[in-house]
């Protein structure tokens, strides 16, 4: 029986309310999830995963770091006897996207293997605006599009897309929502993501917050047209950022940062707390691990790692969290060791070090 | 190999037809953190030595073939892949002089991810001195000038 919106957001708040009681010491876990296969192979580890999306690299990218430097460098961080996951952007690190070479692909499958790399998620882009600031593309070009995407996602292994469709709406940014065909679009690649393993996650990133109108239209649309795991979720942590990272001209391993300073289009942090993903966690099938600033005590110190982690570890999530490091050292090479630092937290928060 | 600034130095030369001197070219790459297609380009606009360069004198080659700036807004499915410079044909009769040279590049391009914000223009404007400097530096979300001092030998 499909659920209506109305019968979702109460059956939420009533799981919400049920856990928030005054007085729980922590919340109550969801059942595990049976039956969602999350695509990964059945020797999967339950639980929280650690991963690196490569843009986090992308100022050395094609400069001083080739792709392989970047798995290798993904090697160094994988716990001996599991696989780190991987994310890759399609049209900067798949060589000539999207037609790369078999023999390019031969070589990929190759590199994954000698450095302990799963893959996790293609970070892809239906180019709404392929033609005109005002006027989007036909659905027809996007389905065209996004089928492609998927299609050669799965032939590199992947079983989640980053999939990033077109917003209209303009200043304040926290109001854009999706572009008109958005969701047709996803309609006419359903059954070809289904096929091929590739679950459609729509991010939810700074500025959109995780309640407000663009997270109802997701909601309503999932759970109305029944897509979940097909088209589903990807949260990105820089919804709960509650400080700003050190500005241009500071110490980048301080540890603070102004909270009075924020610019206009990141609205009022935080945009949503940890809590606000326990009815969600059905829904999300990877995270982006944001990140702007490390101390060298490997403690991130604009957004609530713990209770994040906590939240994720608590109700069943089983994905992976991808790293993507926006510091603003990363134009000194500053990436490299704050991923590093991130992971060595990460490990810490998740009992494995 | 690429250069860490968007306006590279390798490339830059007069270019000749016919044994004349028609003008010169910069190879520039891109430094937004994803590749686009060329029709999300707003336009390239050139500034060298304070002489500003207007958007019909310049035309774009990408992987041996060439675009006007026109030509460039429709090529929907032609990917820019982040590992190729475009090279920017700029027509100046006699080209440039040997020597030093400042140069700036502005581009910009469409984000579809963002709806229409207020004040954003719809073309790249004239190129500004300035930008991240010679050092470099990347614009990785969405281009911009960058100014850079390249020497010009043929």
């Amino acid at each position: 029986m499909k659920m209506t919106r109305k019968q979702f957001l109460q059956t939420a708040a009533a799981v919400a309310g049920a856990i928030a009681l005054p007085g729980t010491a922590a919340s109550a876990p969801l059942a595990p999830q049976r039956g969602m296969d999350e695509g990964f192979p059945a020797s999967e580890r339950k639980g929280p995963k650690r991963g690196v999306s490569i843009y986090s690299y992308n100022h050395e990218f094609n400069v001083s770091a080739t792709l392989e430097d970047c798995l290798m460098e993904l090697s160094d961080l994988a716990t001996p006897g599991t696989k780190i996951g991987l994310e890759v952007l399609a049209n900067a690190h798949i060589k000539n996207y999207p037609n790369p070479s078999t023999a390019w692909i031969d070589e990929w499958y190759k590199m994954l293997d000698r450095y302990d790399i799963i893959q996790v998620e293609y970070g892809h882009w239906v180019d709404t605006k392929l033609y005109s600031e005002t006027k989007t593309i036909d659905t027809k070009e996007g389905v065209e599009m996004l089928i492609a995407d998927i299609k050669l996602a799965a032939r590199l292994g992947f079983t989640r897309a980053r999939t990033k469709v077109g917003m209209q709406g303009g200043a304040p940014m926290t109001t854009q929502t999706p572009a008109d065909n958005f969701f047709e679009i996803i309609k006419g690649a359903l059954e070809t993501a289904q096929k091929h393993n590739v679950r459609m996650l729509t991010e939810i990133h700074t500025p959109t917050p995780l309640k407000g109108p663009t997270m109802d239209k997701y909601m309503d649309f999932i759970t109305k047209e029944n897509t979940n795991p097909w088209f589903a979720l990807n949260i990105d942590f820089s919804v709960f950022q509650t400080r700003l990272a050190p500005q241009p001209g500071a110490q980048a391993s301080a540890a603070g940062g102004q909270a009075s300073h924020v610019p206009s289009w990141m609205g009022k942090l935080p945009l949503a707390v940890p809590e606000d993903m326990i009815p969600l966690i059905p829904y999300i099938h990877c995270c982006h691990a944001k990140f702007n600033n490390m101390t060298d005590d490997c403690e991130e110190t604009t957004i609530p790692y713990p209770e994040t982690l906590k939240v994720l570890s608590d109700h069943g999530y089983n994905g992976y969290m991808m790293s993507e490091y926006e510091g603003i050292d990363k134009l000194q090479g500053g990436a490299w060791p704050a991923v590093r630092k991130q992971h060595v937290m990460m490990k810490r928060l998740l009992g494995e070090a | 190999m690429l250069e860490m600034e968007a306006v590279q130095q390798r490339g830059f030369r007069n270019v000749y037809k016919d044994g004349q001197c028609t003008g010169f070219q910069i190879a520039y790459r891109s430094t937004y953190y994803r590749g686009i297609s060329l029709s999300l380009s707003k336009g390239f606009r050139v500034l060298v030595d304070g002489e500003q360069f207007p958007r019909e004198a310049i035309t774009v080659i990408y992987e041996g073939e060439t675009y006007t700036q026109d030509e460039l807004a429709k090529a929907g499915h032609v990917q820019w892949n982040l590992d190729e410079p475009v090279f920017l044909n700029i027509a100046k009769p006699g080209g440039l002089k040997l020597g030093v040279h400042e140069v700036t590049v502005n581009w910009s391009h469409r984000i579809s991810y963002i709806g229409t914000m207020p004040g954003v223009p719809e073309q790249t404007p004239p190129a500004a001195a300035g930008g991240p400097g010679p050092t470099g530096g990347t614009q990785e979300f969405g281009g911009g000038n960058c100014t850079r001092k390249l020497v010009l030998v043929r």
